[in-house]
């Protein structure tokens, strides 16, 4: 043992030789997963079964954690922009980015940004910006429809409480796409402050959102506006963002209206300025189909029916498919109507021209064509017009009597008259000619020209007198010179292709029409069904806008007529069809119901037979009414009065003219049944010879014999052979020549033929092999997918005018909804920096009810939530203030009535609301005026019921007293007041405080409401007994609109509503008398007076001796001598005292300082002592040690010798 | 906010609208019910009606004039629960239960009706056929489970026949949230034929001699033929005498096509001979097979209903040419909803043997979901 350490030899890596060739060659191939576990299977094997299945199970849940309910996909192939809402508090840089936006997307300054911006962003994506003003209502409607929400961060300041606010609001309407844009970075002058800041904001909007949200930054600014390289990566981002579908947006259609109108009669607004507005409302239509005619609901206004929708031409449309990689300038488009921006914008009744002058120069220099464009539009007007005005003969058609030629005599003058209206009082109708002069100069421009815009539409906003149409028209005529022809041309053309059409209708309407029907037409009397033809053409171009015959009124007045009576003649036969239905025998009948069965059979007519008589019905009889002026026609027996009071009845009568004894009639379903012939490629023959073709070739093994299956041709001259028939007859007849055509022919088949063959079989190894893994999540997503193209498909090869009818109105339409009854302030009070929202409603979402719903107090909102306390809600498209009443369920399923919410848990609330989707979430704040520094939403839940009725109930104790007290059994008194009372709660439980238990037996006569009970065991006279019943609460049914949009401009955010009782209080001064027994008051305690203890004469006898109370007598005063008497010292005397005493504390001192001093003193000693000590034992160890080791050695030299037997050297 | 509602005229189709009316919630008026009758008003069955749904919903307010011409309905919320309603003996089960079956799937509860009344007769559709085409029908929509059922023979008497009445009939149906689109497009073959040859308080040899003469018909197409003899005597027999056939026809993609045939009242025109009566059932089944379609004539309405109440996609159904009372019935359904079907005729190809015109109604739906049932 030399005590070396040994070490290990180190590894010596081979650069050369054999083995490095392996090694290299294994590192190029790389070793997979698969190699390592063939070369160790052992370390792949499984250890426990447990551990395995464990693991296979945590693998697969998160793997289905994953899975989401798979939706059909229901996005519009052209989708609506997508709305942007800016959001952020005041002073934050929100205008400022969206005009660094729409300046890097469209090229274009937008300086006042008012309203929604709808812009084109790429080849398929267009955007709405929307700025969110600081308004709890903005934030709350906006937070609705967003479909994307830069939330702007003042970097500087950190962040502010409106940011959480919106991030809860998002959180309970569906959480909407969220980015983060931080600004003001260029304040900070630190770059260290500034890295942290950023992390820190970063991190504390990560909680609010989720992980790894993205967080732009903005560093700072560059003359006023955001750097373009960042604003550029941010329109990036913004544009290749995907969405995710939300559910109350894809339930529910809904518009951000981007361009408002007021239609209403200006002579009503003369006569009557707080009239009930019609106004029309424009904008992208999102969401889901929108029906004509529903109910729509405008947060901030209220609930209203549309009474008119149509769809306009996109104003900001999509660039063409055209291969390209980016928009040209003129695709780059920008449209903002509030803004006073926006291109070519079409109307039901006018167009609109607004041209930006670069799209222009070039055109700039030549005349012609302006003035080609000045001829066209004047010439576009009038059609338009033409239209217009035979829209308008609807408000004086009042009079049925009216003959064609005196209509189209009084459309001639209303013409004339509704020009010069439209110029004069309404502003907007007719600014085809004031259109004309909006066009603006370079980006860079002469402002001078913006300004004249302006004034143009203040002009057409709030003038109305005579003098300023001539202005303008005066200015049209010196601005003639400038414009274009492009877009004017484009509506040209497209309206010219329109009354093609309506041409090109014209006679396939003719065609549908039965001959016989006209005949019978004829024979019910011409004069009656004209007329009825001329009131349906009137109604229907003003109200029936859904009907596809728009173009009626160009449609000649014959052809109106045939329909008219068309359709009174169907309406009548099924009348009569329908009468007779229980005496089928009539000859009547029977022609009754040929008539109707022909009608199914002619294709066009069946819809109309459908959908189209009811306008016409209830057309004649307006007329019948208003015909009869002072005298009623009356015709009692007219078919369809018979009809509607005929019996109710869902039996389809057979046809009369099937007579089923004939062989023909049978032989029409022989195919109905499995007996009757198949279809070729269901035929169970031909799909046995299809099998046999593919699995027909086959070799044995065994014995080398090929089978063949059958050939194609076989099979083909087979197949004719059975299914066609004839075709084998005509095959006979064919000459040589045709031959070669039919080998050419033979071979097409053939090649069809194997491709066929070839799609199946793929089909039949799909279906084999790869369902193997197929799911029922996969299942259940191909169903989906499946849903999704038949609903795209379905409707794609139809005309929108159609296929609106049948869809409703597709999101990603560009709509003009007209309402007819607004409030005036709605008009008057328009700010368009307020979002207005047309939010669709669904089947029954128009009615109230009471609504229960699970709701939590916001842990950040610092009160308590009181019960029938007004609340302002935010619940589907509504905010509305309400009454709740909160609640909890008890274990027994009974809903009790809470004073108060519970601090951290959630309670029940119901509340008298409109009826809303279980399921849908929302939010409660207690007021939305003003700004304040505190958190503002109360509470957040969802809804979980809806009912008419509540069932809510509160506890009520009733009390009563005992006056009489048998053994178990008392009378009780004060509980009720009557008998009756009484006679109700007989058998019910009740109990005394003290825990007794008993039970209401029976009234007693006197006193009035006193009852006999028994209880369990003997009651007190001080008893107080109680009944503890449930008494059943009322909602109170306040249901409040927050009406913010109708307040006046600068106090939108002023809305007050109903008051809390406490507000209420504190508002009026008023203060509560409190109950006496509630006040404090000054806490007087009497004396305590005790009485001497009496002891009886007869226990005194028995007391021990000693404890006699005789004895325990006081024993008197003792005598003075026997007293110690106190002494008092002499001041000398005092004097030596006082200074002994304090010598002797100097002594005490003195004494105790020494004491301390040697007590130092022995420690030091002491560890002195255990030194010296450990010292010498140091040495008795060494020494002792020397010792040992000597006589160790010594035995070791003696064991060695030993050993070695003989000593050698001693 | 009180919603608008919708006004008509007559007496006519009244179920359809009430029905309608409570799904959709709006408010419906019905005007000049027999004005002009001799006997104005609304008849006792009508009345019946109107108290059946009052049961049912909850909330609902229904206004009647003095005579009896003019009737408001506001729906309330539909409630379910268990139900029991005396039938007027005017109308047969069948009337009521039509609509039941269009509530019965959007209830706040599952839905356990018990009806009593008449449970065949000629002018509605017997319960034997609604259990055995309507409920297939409904099936396809995805209202399915375990409580789906239409029971005759609940207690000691079960069948109805037409004056007296006195049969008995539970209904049960679960409750959807939503209803799933269906593409009902290829009704496929018949495959086979069953059905129901019943009497009551007549000589049991009446449900054979119907048998043997409808069989005489349709074995021209089909072997798979079985119709069922179902005699009911004493306790369970109801209150008057009479008999009857129901026919079904079951295609090979589950489809129904149904037709029935029952004996004239007793003390009401003709009596009819059983023979036939089979006979004219037989031929009315292959009437309606002529007629074809995924759904049969008197199940078209529900069908459509159905239809519309689904999701926002698109739905297909075939069916044979329309009856008045669906056509009536597309039309309420555009008043009510705001829906309208796309109407496509499918005519024969030449050499088809397959009946007359088709129908095909496509449509989208409203997006109808069931606002009673209780979130928990």
């Amino acid at each position: 043992m030399d005590g070396k350490v040994k070490k290990q030899k180190q590894h010596q890596q081979k650069h050369s030789g054999p083995k490095a060739e392996k090694k290299k060659l294994k590192k190029q191939n790389g070793s997979t997963e698969e190699d390592e576990r063939k070369r160790n299977p052992k370390a792949f094997a499984v250890q426990s079964a447990v551990r395995m299945a464990k693991t296979f199970h945590r693998a697969q849940d998160i793997k289905t954690k994953k899975h989401h309910v798979p939706v059909v996909d229901r996005t519009p192939l052209e989708p609506p922009p997508i709305v942007i809402v800016v959001v952020g508090p005041p002073k934050v840089g929100k205008s400022t980015l969206i005009r660094c936006l729409i300046k890097n997307f469209t090229r274009q300054k937008l300086t006042d940004i008012c309203g929604p911006v709808t812009i084109v962003s790429g080849k398929k994506r267009r955007l709405t910006f929307m700025e969110c003003n600081n308004d709890i209502n903005s934030m709350i409607d906006l937070a609705k429809v967003a479909d994307l929400v830069l939330m702007l961060i003042d970097a500087s300041f950190g962040f502010e409480m409106e940011t959480f606010e919106f991030l809860n609001i998002c959180q309970v309407h569906g959480f909407p796409r969220i980015m983060g844009v931080l600004t003001h970075l260029d304040a900070f002058k630190n770059n260290k402050t500034l890295r942290k800041t950023k992390k820190n904001l970063k991190h504390r909007f990560w909680t609010e959102v989720y992980q790894g949200a993205k967080l732009f930054y903005l560093s700072g600014m560059v003359y006023g506006e955001y750097q373009n390289q960042e604003v550029k990566n941010l329109g990036r981002f913004i544009s290749v963002m995907k969405f995710r579908p939300l559910v109350w947006q894809t339930s529910h259609p809904y518009i951000l209206a981007d361009r408002i109108e007021d239609l209403t009669d200006p002579e009503r607004l003369r006569t009557d300025p707080k009239c009930d507005r019609t106004v029309s409302l424009y904008g992208y239509l999102r969401g889901t189909h929108l029906k004509n005619k529903g109910q729509v609901h405008i947060p901030g206004v209220g609930d209203f029916q549309m009474s008119d929708v149509n769809f306009l031409p996109d104003p900001c449309p999509l660039p063409g498919t055209q291969k390209k990689r980016a928009l040209n300038e003129k695709e780059r488009l920008l449209y903002a109507p509030m803004a006073g921006v926006g291109g070519v914008v079409y109307d039901k009744d006018a167009v609109y021209i607004d041209l930006p002058a670069n799209h222009v120069k070039q055109l700039q220099e030549e005349v012609r064509p302006t003035t080609e464009l000045v001829q066209s539009l004047i010439e576009t007007h009038v059609t338009l017009d033409a239209k217009m005005a035979a829209s308008k003969v609807s408000l004086f058609s009042g009079s049925a009597g009216l003959d064609p030629t005196d209509i189209s005599e009084v459309q001639e003058g209303l013409r004339e008259i509704h020009v010069w209206d439209a110029h004069t009082q309404t502003q907007r109708r007719k600014v085809v000619f004031t259109g004309l002069e909006e066009e603006e100069d370079d980006v860079s421009g002469s402002s001078s020209d913006e300004d004249d815009d302006g004034s143009d539409q203040e002009n057409q906003e709030e003038e109305d007198d005579l003098s300023t149409f001539l202005k303008e028209v005066r200015d049209k005529s010196e601005k003639a010179t400038k414009g274009s022809t492009p877009p004017v041309k484009k509506r040209k053309l497209e309206e010219m292709q329109g009354e093609e059409e309506v041409i090109a209708e014209a006679p396939a309407f003719a065609d549908s029409e039965d001959e016989l029907e006209r005949g019978e037409a004829d024979s019910e009397g011409e004069g009656e069904a004209e007329r009825a033809g001329d009131s349906g053409h009137c109604s229907k171009e003003s109200e029936e806008d859904s009907d596809d015959e728009e173009d009626g009124d160009e449609d000649d007045e014959s052809m109106e007529e045939e329909i008219g009576a068309d359709d009174s003649d169907e309406e009548e036969e099924q009348g009569k069809y329908h009468s007779g239905t229980f005496k089928w025998k009539e000859g009547l009948q029977q022609k009754a119901s040929a008539a109707f069965l022909r009608h199914q059979e002619a294709a066009p007519n069946l819809r109309k037979l459908v959908y189209g008589s009811v306008v016409e019905a209830e057309d004649s009889e307006e007329e019948e009414e208003e015909l009869g002026g002072l005298f009623r026609v009356n015709r009692p027996q007219k078919s369809k009065k018979v009809q509607a009071d005929a019996l109710d009845c869902s039996h389809f009568n057979p046809d009369i003219s099937h007579n089923w004894e004939l062989e023909e009639m049978l032989n029409s379903i022989r195919d109905c049944f499995v007996t009757g012939q198949w279809e070729e490629g269901q035929d169970a023959a031909t799909l046995l010879k299809e099998d046999e073709e593919l699995y027909g070739d086959f070799e044995d093994l065994e014995t080398g014999k090929v089978h063949k299956g059958t050939t194609g041709e076989q099979d083909q001259a087979e197949t004719d052979h059975q299914s066609g028939r004839t075709k084998s007859e005509s095959d006979e007849d064919e000459t040589d020549d045709e031959d070669q055509q039919v080998k050419m022919d033979d071979e097409e088949v053939q090649k069809n033929k194997r491709l066929e063959k070839k799609r199946r079989l793929k089909e039949r190894f799909d279906t084999e092999y790869d369902d193997g893994d197929a799911t029922y999540f996969d299942d259940l997503k191909e169903e989906m997918q499946k849903q999704a193209e038949l609903n795209r498909a379905e409707f794609e090869d139809m005309d929108d005018e159609s296929r609106v009818q049948y869809e409703g109105f597709r999101p990603g339409m560009y709509v003009r909804l007209e309402i007819s009854s607004l409030p005036c302030e709605f008009v008057t009070n328009f700010d368009p920096h307020y979002p207005v929202i047309i939010g669709g409603l669904g089947t029954s979402e128009g009615n109230v009810g009471y609504l229960q719903m699970r709701l939590k107090k916001h842990r950040w909102y610092e009160r308590i939530l009181k019960t029938r306390d007004p609340l302002i809600l935010s619940l589907g498209w509504r905010r509305f203030q309400t009454i709740p009443l909160y609640h909890i369920e008890d274990h027994n399923g009974r809903h009790r009535l809470l004073k108060y919410t519970p601090q951290h848990m959630h309670c029940g609330a119901s509340i008298w609301g409109p009826i809303t989707p279980q399921g849908t979430g929302f939010l409660a704040v207690q007021s939305v005026s003003g700004v304040k520094a505190n958190f503002r939403i109360a509470a957040t839940g969802v809804v979980l019921d809806l009912d008419k009725s509540v069932t809510i109930v509160k506890k009520l104790k009733l009390i009563g007293y005992p006056y009489k007290i048998f053994q178990n059994t008392c009378f009780i008194k004060g509980m009720f007041n009557t008998v009756l009372e009484v006679a109700k709660f007989e058998g019910a439980s009740i109990r005394t405080v003290s825990g007794v238990r008993g039970q209401i037996k029976k009234a007693l006569s006197t006193p009035p409401g006193a009852f006999r009970a028994t209880f369990e065991d003997r009651l007190l006279m001080s008893d107080i007994v109680f009944l503890r019943s449930w008494y059943p609460v009322s909602i109170p049914q306040l249901y409040n609109p927050v009406t913010s949009l109708l307040l006046p401009v600068g106090q939108k955010d002023s809305w007050s509503g109903m008051r809390t009782v406490g507000q209420l209080k504190h508002d009026l001064g008023v203060r509560n008398k409190p109950s006496i027994d509630s006040l404090y008051k000054p806490i007087t305690r009497a004396p305590r007076h005790f009485n001497p203890l009496h002891i009886p004469k007869e226990l005194q006898k028995a007391l021990p001796f000693k404890s006699k109370p005789k004895l325990l007598q006081p024993k008197g005063k003792v005598p003075r001598d026997l007293k110690r008497a106190s002494v008092i010292r002499e001041p000398h005397e005092r004097k030596v005292a006082e200074l002994l005493r304090a010598l002797s504390t100097v002594h005490h001192y003195k004494k105790k300082v020494a004491q301390r001093a040697h007590h130092a003193k022995h420690k030091e000693f002491l560890q002195q002592k255990e030194k010296d000590e450990e010292a010498k034992m140091k040495r008795m160890k060494d020494a002792r040690k020397k010792l040992y080791r000597i006589m160790g050695q010594k035995d070791q030299k003696k064991q060695r010798s030993s050993l070695k037997g003989t000593p050698q050297d001693d | 906010m009180a919603s608008h509602g919708l006004t008509y005229e007559g007496c006519n189709f009244l179920r359809q609208r009430l029905v309608l009316s409570a799904l959709s919630g709006k408010r419906v008026k019905i005007k000049n019910i027999r004005s002009k009758d001799d006997e104005p008003g609304l008849r006792d069955f009508e009345a019946n009606f109107i108290r059946l749904l009052d049961k049912l919903t909850n909330g609902s307010t229904i206004e009647i004039n003095q005579t009896g011409t003019v009737l408001v309905y506001q729906p309330g919320l539909l409630y379910g629960g268990t139900v029991e309603h005396d039938c007027n003996p005017q109308r047969s089960i069948g009337y009521y239960l039509e609509a039941l079956l269009m509530l019965g799937p959007f209830m706040k509860s599952p839905l356990k009706a018990t009806l009593r009344g008449v449970t065949n007769d000629l002018t509605d559709p017997t319960v034997d056929l609604l259990k055995s085409t309507a409920l297939p029908v409904m099936k396809k929509f995805g209202i399915d489970g375990e409580g789906f059922d239409i029971k005759v023979r609940t207690s000691w008497y079960s069948r109805g026949m037409a004056p007296g009445g006195g049969g008995e009939v539970v209904f049960t149906c679960p409750v959807r949230k939503t209803v799933r689109p269906v593409q009902l497009t290829d009704p496929g073959k018949i495959k086979r034929i069953r059905g129901v040859a019943y009497s009551v308080r007549v000589s049991p040899q009446m449900g054979n001699r119907i048998v043997e003469s409808a069989r005489g018909i349709l074995n021209q197409f089909l072997p798979d033929i079985y119709i069922y003899t179902d005699h009911m005597k004493g306790a369970n027999s109801g209150k008057s005498p009479g008999f009857g056939l129901t026919l079904v026809a079951e295609t090979l993609n589950g489809y129904f096509l149904s037709a029935e045939m029952l004996s004239t009242p007793q003390g009401q025109g003709d009596p009819i001979l059983p023979e036939d009566l089979g006979r004219n059932c037989a031929k009315l089944l292959l009437e309606e097979i002529y007629r074809g379609g995924c759904v049969d004539s008197s199940n078209q309405s529900l069908a459509l209903l159905l239809m519309t109440l689904g999701q926002q996609d698109v739905s297909k159904v075939l069916l044979g040419p329309l009856s008045p009372y669906t056509i009536e019935f597309l039309r309420h359904i555009r008043d009510f909803f705001q829906i309208m079907f796309k109407i496509e005729v499918q005519k024969p190809l030449e050499d088809e043997r397959k009946g007359g015109d088709k129908v095909l109604m496509t449509c989208v739906g409203v997006g109808y979901s069931n606002i009673s049932k209780t979130l928990k």
